[in-house]
């Protein structure tokens, strides 16, 4: 399909990008975060990735095997079993357990461990320690890297989407249609996101995708005021008026011709209007308005770490505080990169 | 004697000017007014006049750009203006427009192929390998090379990139072509071989002509027939011939006059035009041309002058003085019509 096919121009734009080594280097790393943290069940998780057990293969990641299966002490009679354990025990025995790198999956208090109360320091058995509910906080980050950057993803996407199609209608169709929706927008935008959220917030426990609902209505719009202005432009141009001498349908005029021109510049905006969202999130997360509680977020960990029983326990701060700069850091980088790509001028970089 | 293939009847256009936090009207800009004349098959009318006087405007009208505010336009028999859309779009594939800037008529994602072959997609006519030859042999016909076909616009000169927009243009087997100023953006070393190639293809695909120009060197060059617009109006058409060695409207002459001369020995002795071009959006009552005009009288402001005959056939003169100023206006030409 021509919609995505590489012109020459954007073939030149991908060449310039991926020149500026920095910003591309950026994008493989944050990539390689993200792609890591959609794997997160196979690297966090206190189940275990394979176990050979009796001449039988498991695969428990995503499935339930109460410890009757594995012959294990079971008290309660149908918990689940327990894989750190079973990979002690299975050494010499024949059996075999492939455990992920950290032991613990983000929602476990492990307190029979530990004599004192959590939260505990960093130490070999909890490389970024434990929070004040027991909880591994690699675990966690890991987990809430993953959550946000999907709600971020899913915000940005359908937010341009909308925003896209809103800004090329009015545009496109320009007269009253664009007159009448500009003040809708306009009025719109001046709704304050912070107050509204706090206030359903206080209303409704917020789910994820109710959550990304009302954070859609704030974010829909930034995009149309670029999409209106540079469909204005580009269907002025004598291209657009050759088509439509022969006869080509809205449709056609839109998505063939104007879209392809105008939508490119838009890649620019993206990478800051995902770490923007990511933000956004932690924001909430952290005022308590964000996602429901024991979903592990960055915001929730800040909001642990400045509490006064918890001053001092550096380990709680400035892992997300890390995490959080990591992420700036290398989407600004991306960013830039892009921007340079995109720049008609060869000469005017910023290194 | 036939009917003429395009009958453009007291077409007027104008548009809005707007204000205000409601988009209140505040006046109407003229850019057409109550403009007639028909184009015969197989010919070319030169459209002449300085920029802003509505000779492009009345070319869009014509091809449905910008729809007309009144009057009709007859197209081989049919009113273009009361036409369903359905059938508007049937009739579009006799006519089709080449534009006048070629780095922004074509669009810079689509390849050459892409961009002649989308008026066949748009039609539906041919299949895909059907429509790949027809691009092929349309590109050879404008003096392209049909390897051509998968480059970008980008990698062509100013008048490759008009040729394509004529190839474009073609693509549909047109009988009648509007071409907005189709040389005046390119090179004049360049300009002579798109001129040489609008009047062959006319010649080898029996081809109309609307030629809109603001050179009169050039649309002298390529028209048998040349209308000259002042303020949205038609001021004076005729033959050629007629129009050059006895122009009868004072506008013409004084356009005539403005054209740059080889010699400057040869160079007019008239004065050059007077004044300012009048805002479309008040102009002038009476005749629009009064208050430049060397000849005006008193009446000259009371009475919209119409396009009335004049001594040769075929020659028409909006002028109320047309007879008087004879004389004045026959002086020895500043640039003879055949050198």
């Amino acid at each position: 399909m021509s919609f995505f096919r590489l012109d020459p121009i954007t073939r030149k734009r991908i060449r310039r990008f991926r020149q500026q080594r920095i910003g591309f280097y950026a994008l493989i790393l944050l990539s390689l975060m993200t792609i890591a943290s959609l794997f997160s069940n196979f690297i966090a998780n206190n189940r275990a990735i394979a176990v050979r057990y009796e001449g039988e293969w498991y695969f428990p990641t995503f499935k339930f095997h109460p410890s009757s299966t594995f012959k294990q002490e079971d008290p309660y009679g149908d918990s689940e079993a327990d894989y750190r354990l079973l990979a002690k025990s299975a050494e010499g025995t024949g059996n075999w357990v492939l455990m992920p790198p950290i032991q613990f999956n983000p929602y476990e208090n492990d307190f029979d461990f530990y004599d004192d109360p959590p939260p505990h320091p960093p130490d070999k058995r909890h490389l970024l320690g434990t929070d004040d509910k027991g909880r591994d906080v690699f675990a966690r980050l890991l987990y809430g890297l993953r959550i946000s950057m999907l709600f971020s993803l899913m915000l940005v996407l359908l937010g341009t989407i909308i925003g896209v199609a809103v800004g090329s209608a009015q545009g496109y169709f320009a007269g009253w249609f664009d007159l009448l929706s500009q003040r809708v927008i306009e009025i719109w935008s001046t709704l304050p996101l912070l107050y509204v959220v706090v206030l359903l917030g206080t209303m409704f426990r917020p789910t994820f995708f109710m959550l990304l609902f009302i954070l859609l209505l704030f974010q829909w719009y930034s995009i149309t005021y670029y999409m209106r202005t540079e469909l204005y432009r580009e269907k002025s141009r004598e291209y657009v008026q050759a088509a439509r001498s022969m006869g080509a349908s809205h449709f056609r005029i839109i998505f063939r011709h104007l879209l392809p021109n105008a939508i490119v510049p838009i890649v620019t905006f993206t990478p800051f209007a995902v770490v923007g969202g990511i933000f956004l999130l932690t924001a909430l997360d952290y005022l308590g308005y964000g996602l429901p509680a024991p979903t592990p977020s960055w915001g929730q960990l800040i909001d642990q770490a400045l509490e006064s029983s918890n001053r001092g326990k550096l380990w709680l701060s400035l892992s997300p505080f890390c995490a959080i700069t990591t992420t700036l850091v290398l989407v600004t980088l991306i960013g830039e990169g892009i921007r340079e790509a995109f720049d008609p001028k060869p000469w005017s970089q910023y290194r | 004697m036939t009917a003429p293939l395009l009958d453009v009847r007291n077409l007027v256009k104008r548009y809005p000017v707007r204000g205000g936090v409601f988009a209140r009207k505040r006046g109407e800009v003229h850019a057409v007014e109550d403009v007639s004349f028909f184009i015969e098959k197989g010919e070319t009318l030169g459209l002449v006049g300085e920029s802003g006087c509505g000779k492009s405007t009345l070319g869009r009208a014509i091809i449905r750009l910008e729809d007309a505010t009144s009057g009709s336009i007859t197209f081989d028999g049919e009113d273009l203006l009361a036409l369903p859309s359905r059938e508007l779009f049937d009739r579009r594939r006799h006519l089709q427009m080449i534009f006048q800037d070629p780095y922004s008529s074509l669009n810079p994602r689509m390849t050459v192929g892409e961009i002649v072959r989308e008026p066949l997609i748009i039609h539906r006519s041919g299949s895909r390998r059907e429509q790949h030859e027809e691009v092929s042999a349309l590109l050879e016909k404008v003096g392209m090379k049909a390897e051509m076909i998968d480059r970008y616009p980008h990698e062509f000169s100013g008048g490759q990139r008009q040729r394509i927009g004529i190839a474009r243009a073609l693509a549909l087997k047109p009988s009648f072509i509007i071409a907005d100023e189709p040389i005046s953006a390119l090179d004049v070393s360049v300009q002579a071989q798109v001129l040489n190639l609008m009047v062959s293809l006319q010649r080898e695909l029996n081809l109309t002509y609307l030629f809109i120009s603001h050179d009169l060197t050039v649309v002298e060059y390529i028209s048998d027939r040349i209308a000259v617009m002042y303020l949205g109006r038609i001021v004076e058409i005729g033959p050629t011939h007629v129009i050059f060695n006895s122009p009868a409207h004072p506008y013409t002459r004084s356009l005539i006059d403005a054209a740059p001369v080889r010699d400057p020995r040869l160079r007019g002795i008239a004065e050059p035009i007077r004044g300012e071009t009048p805002s479309p959006i008040n102009p002038p009552p009476g005749c629009t041309f009064h208050p430049r005009c060397p000849f005006a009288i008193p009446r000259c402001r009371e009475v919209v002058p119409p396009l009335e005959s004049h001594e040769t056939s075929g020659h028409r003169v909006a002028c109320i003085r047309k007879d008087e100023i004879v004389g004045e206006l026959k002086r020895p030409m500043a640039v003879s019509a055949s050198d």
